[in-house]
């Protein structure tokens, strides 16, 4: 099992979760964090400090597609280890709907 | 190579902290202490990454609650032993001098801080989940923030409670806390596989209202007690319905509310 990062990040992503993640294992898209499910060790500290609850464990069911796109992209993006501040209109986008045809696949910029 | 990855291959390869005494209490329980990096800052009730090298030279490592408090000058750690445990079949064995690897970033919800204010502080907790509140009850802090705490610690057998029952009567003799504590601490052991006076999981005493009418004390209420639960999945799931339904809901650091439970505990 491990913890997966779902739709409600995208264009958000607050980063409340790298902070408390205890073996660094998010890491961050241009418009997203995914967690890499090889590293995580489900501790499940970041769940409920995600202000968007994009954060939920792979037990809940209609997560696979999630799963998949959280072990596809940490393999390709950089590893976050520090909380920063998110994007300034990241609290307009918070709960809109169908915001995955919004997902950049380019990793952050430095 | 950025900050990151250096940061992460340097941990890789840490030369871990020396063991400073081991305590075996049962055949199945023992606890140890490490000595503890300068640099390591945590507070009282977070879990940090332990570990030992495997066979393949990689190092293993398992997230432990520090049982120790945010002001000890060592780190203590409260395990469990399972035999073909890939770590605790390792890590049973270790003797003062041995070296014991340490990741360096503490966390975790079992917090004062993922707590708003209130009056009265649970903490219950089941087999070695009794180690964050180790930590959290020989922490001055929790004293300052709470007028009351209650512990409760629920294990199969009577002498899986002695680490508990040990600390617990330790900290009236102790120079910092001891006059602190003074009548502050309430602990209540229950069993589930032995006569005692106590019998029965915390689930049951709490919901048939024992556990108050045992310690004299008042039943919870969502106003002015604040709870933290450590034990196995099954546990976090029953308190929770049980909170939840006394109108306490979970807190988080970034998101304080009247109760919160740790999921990374295992055993």
């Amino acid at each position: 099992m491990t913890y997966v990062v779902t739709e409600n990040c995208i264009k958000c992503k607050y980063t409340d979760c790298v902070s408390v993640c205890p073996v660094d294992c998010f890491y961050e898209g241009e418009n997203m964090l995914v967690i890499h499910p090889d590293e995580c060790i489900d501790c499940g500290v970041c769940e409920p400090e995600c202000p968007a609850d994009a954060i939920k464990p792979d037990s809940e069911t209609e997560l696979e597609p999630w799963l998949k796109l959280n072990a596809e992209f940490s393999k390709k993006w950089p590893v976050i280890v520090d909380q920063k501040d998110p994007p300034t209109d990241a609290d307009e986008w918070l709960d809109k709907p169908s915001k995955l045809a919004w997902l950049s696949d380019a990793p952050a910029r430095e | 190579m950025n900050t990151h990855q250096t940061l992460k291959i340097i941990d890789n390869l840490p030369d871990g902290e020396l063991v400073t005494s081991v305590k075996h209490w049962t055949n199945r329980l023992f606890s140890f202490r490490i000595e503890r990096p300068i640099s390591l800052r945590f507070r009282s009730g977070e879990f940090v990454m332990i570990g030992l090298p495997g066979d393949n030279g990689k190092p293993l490592y398992r997230a432990y609650s520090i049982a120790s408090p945010s002001w000890d000058e060592e780190l203590e750690f409260y395990s469990i032993k399972i035999q073909d445990g890939p770590l605790t079949s390792k890590l049973q064995n270790i003797k003062i001098g041995d070296r014991v690897l340490l990741r360096p970033k503490p966390t975790g919800t079992l917090v004062l801080d993922a707590l708003i204010p209130g009056n009265r502080l649970f903490m219950f907790a089941t087999g070695t989940g009794i180690a964050p509140f180790a930590s959290l009850i020989r922490d001055p802090e929790t004293y300052e923030k709470f007028a009351e705490v209650i512990l409760t610690h629920t294990c199969r057998n009577i002498a899986e409670l002695k680490y508990g029952k040990v600390l617990v009567e330790s900290l009236a003799d102790d120079p910092l806390i001891g006059e602190l504590i003074d009548g502050k601490l309430k602990y209540y052991p229950t069993i589930t596989q032995e006569n005692f006076k106590t019998k029965g999981r915390i689930t049951n005493l709490l919901s048939n209202g024992q556990l108050f009418s045992d310690l004299c004390i008042k039943e919870m209420s969502a106003e002015s007690d604040r709870a933290m639960i450590c034990g196995s999945m099954g546990l976090n799931n029953d308190m929770r319905k049980i909170l939840e339904a006394r109108g306490l809901s979970e807190g988080a650091n970034s998101r304080p509310a009247e109760y919160v439970l740790e999921k990374a505990f295992v055993g």
